[in-house]
């Protein structure tokens, strides 16, 4: 059976270019056509429509679309998580300077970066902070950072880069810092653009990152292709599989990026302000990510009410936990324990 | 439709593709058509700009800019809202099919973005036509030249005419029901190794 499936080119795409590329789609008779897209809004759209199958999205997002909240209401189900964290916050050379906090903690960090906003908006120019869409915990990552900075958001501008635009965006000083997904906070340090104040895992500890979210059209399909998807996640999840998922992620067909440095974000080697770190949860695929349960879904809904993408009315969340499917995984993967 | 004071945004990766529904969006009369270049300073100059409507083509990355500049509307400097909303499904669905998807400020007429949207449609549509039509004949001339190649190369190598290489040409592929391009790349491949 032949199955359109929407990405967008990032690491936390490994479970189903894996799914792809090391057999576990072809063992459950799946022939997986993998298709890029250019960005969230269009993935949400084809899928939406009826182009793809099944895609990888943004946990927010596929909440949204689910919801009518953001582009056609698509009639879909969420029943496998992906990945975990992977998100930082990366700020320009000019920026951290400005900054320059006292100490490398999370607290220190987030006090200068909400000093320099004060001052900044005070003067009339705020802080540009760049997100990868409205429906996305990086929106909501950065509006914890602020907290933790005690400052209001509405004293930056947010604004969407395209993960492809982030370096650029960076380097020509068309945003102050941009939060978004791995490798383009490794890109942009390696290429000596700009610093890592802040990891996701620190601002929210195993905030669920990305999702399968599969169209009700295809009904059939649903059960294998969560079977082949979780398996490759599991594999993925192996430190011993590391080098071998780097290099299939890096080549010229997923992301077209340096192995190595896809290696080391797998890893979770970073240099995160001026210090190198080794953060092993940097980003989680395997068994932890994977079951899309309801605290899952309440920390999302609090996030997005918080962000006010939530409108007035009657309470949303029995539609959301419809569309979350932890029934469906536990039928596709019986031997599950957890 | 004369909209002589309606201000459309194009922003496609593709230049030709941008400069076929620009020279549409202007026939129809609209009175300002800006091709928007899908650069990292995009919402800037988008911003600037303040179109009614922004025509956006699906390949674009810089779509998901255009939602946030959407969902914030107190931060924007003009309302911007999704146009097609779900009483559409039809249009938004010939929409996507086309490869195109449309912002427009909030409170334009919903007619008047239709006539923009159609035509943005009709012109994606056609532009797919032309480049479809564009291949198959770089394909066609590509196996004409084989074919000139082939029939030189038996004309050559076994003294015949023309007419008569050609008339072997299009036997053997008959019999072996296959192509005459088919043929005569096998024969020009087997010569270049041999030569």
């Amino acid at each position: 059976m032949r199955l359109h499936i929407g990405y967008v080119p990032l690491c936390d795409a490994a479970p189903l270019i894996a799914a792809h590329a090391f057999g576990f789609a072809r063992a459950e008779g799946l022939d997986l056509d993998l298709a890029p897209e250019p960005s969230w809004a269009t993935l949400r759209d084809r899928l939406a429509l009826g182009h793809l199958d099944a895609a990888q999205m943004l946990a927010p997002l596929a909440l949204a679309s689910g919801l009518g909240l953001s582009g056609p209401p698509a009639d879909l189900a969420v029943p496998l998580g992906l990945s975990l964290n992977g998100n930082a916050v990366t700020v320009t050379n000019a920026l951290w300077a400005a900054m320059a906090p006292e100490g490398d903690d999370l607290d220190a960090v987030a006090a200068a970066l909400g000093r320099v906003a004060r001052e900044r908006a005070g003067s009339g120019r705020p802080l540009t902070l760049g997100t990868v869409h409205p429906f996305s915990c990086h929106t909501y990552q950065l509006r914890l950072l602020a907290c933790r900075g005690g400052f209001d958001m509405s004293l930056v501008r947010l604004v969407v880069v395209p993960p492809q635009h982030s370096v650029e965006a960076l380097e020509r000083g068309i945003v102050d810092g941009f939060c978004a997904g791995a490798p383009w906070n490794g890109v942009a340090v390696a290429a000596g653009l700009g610093r890592i104040a802040a990891l996701g895992r620190d601002l929210a500890p195993d905030a669920p990152e990305k999702v399968l979210a599969v169209s009700r059209r295809r009904d059939g399909a649903t059960l294998p292709l969560v079977r082949a998807v979780a398996r490759a996640g599991l594999w993925c999840a192996e430190p011993g599989n590391r080098a071998e998922l780097a290099h299939c992620l890096a080549g010229r067909r997923y992301l077209d990026l340096d192995a190595e440095l896809v290696g080391r974000t797998l890893a979770g080697e970073l240099t995160v302000g001026a210090a190198p770190r080794r953060v092993p949860d940097y980003i989680r695929f395997g068994a932890p990510a994977q079951a899309p349960g309801p605290d899952r879904l309440r920390w999302l809904l609090t996030q997005m009410r918080a962000a006010g993408q939530l409108p007035p009315g009657p309470d949303l969340e029995p539609a959301a936990a419809a569309l979350y499917r932890p029934d469906i995984l536990a039928e596709a993967l019986p031997e599950r324990t957890d | 439709m004369t909209e002589t004071n309606l201000t459309v945004a194009v922003i496609d990766p593709s230049r030709a593709r941008a400069a076929i529904l620009e020279e549409g969006l202007r026939a129809a009369g609209i009175g300002r058509v800006v091709v928007v270049p899908d650069t990292a300073d995009l919402m800037e100059r988008v911003a600037a700009l303040a179109p009614d409507v922004v025509v956006i083509h699906l390949e674009s990355p810089s779509r998901d800019i255009l939602e946030q500049m959407s969902s914030v509307t107190r931060q924007a400097e003009r309302p911007v809202a999704m146009f097609v909303d779900r009483s559409d499904a039809a249009m938004m669905q010939a929409a996507v099919d086309a490869g195109i998807s449309a912002y427009v400020v909030d409170g334009l007429r919903p007619e008047r973005i239709r006539s923009i949207l159609d035509i943005a449609i009709l012109r994606h549509n056609a532009f797919a036509r032309l480049q479809r039509e564009l291949s198959e004949a770089r394909g066609e001339l590509a196996d004409r030249k084989l074919i000139e190649r082939a029939k030189g190369i038996l004309m050559n190598l076994k003294g015949l005419s023309e007419e008569e290489a050609y008339k072997q040409l299009r036997r053997k592929a008959m019999n072996e029901k296959r192509k005459i391009a088919d043929i005569a790349r096998a024969i020009v491949t087997t010569a270049d190794l041999l030569g």
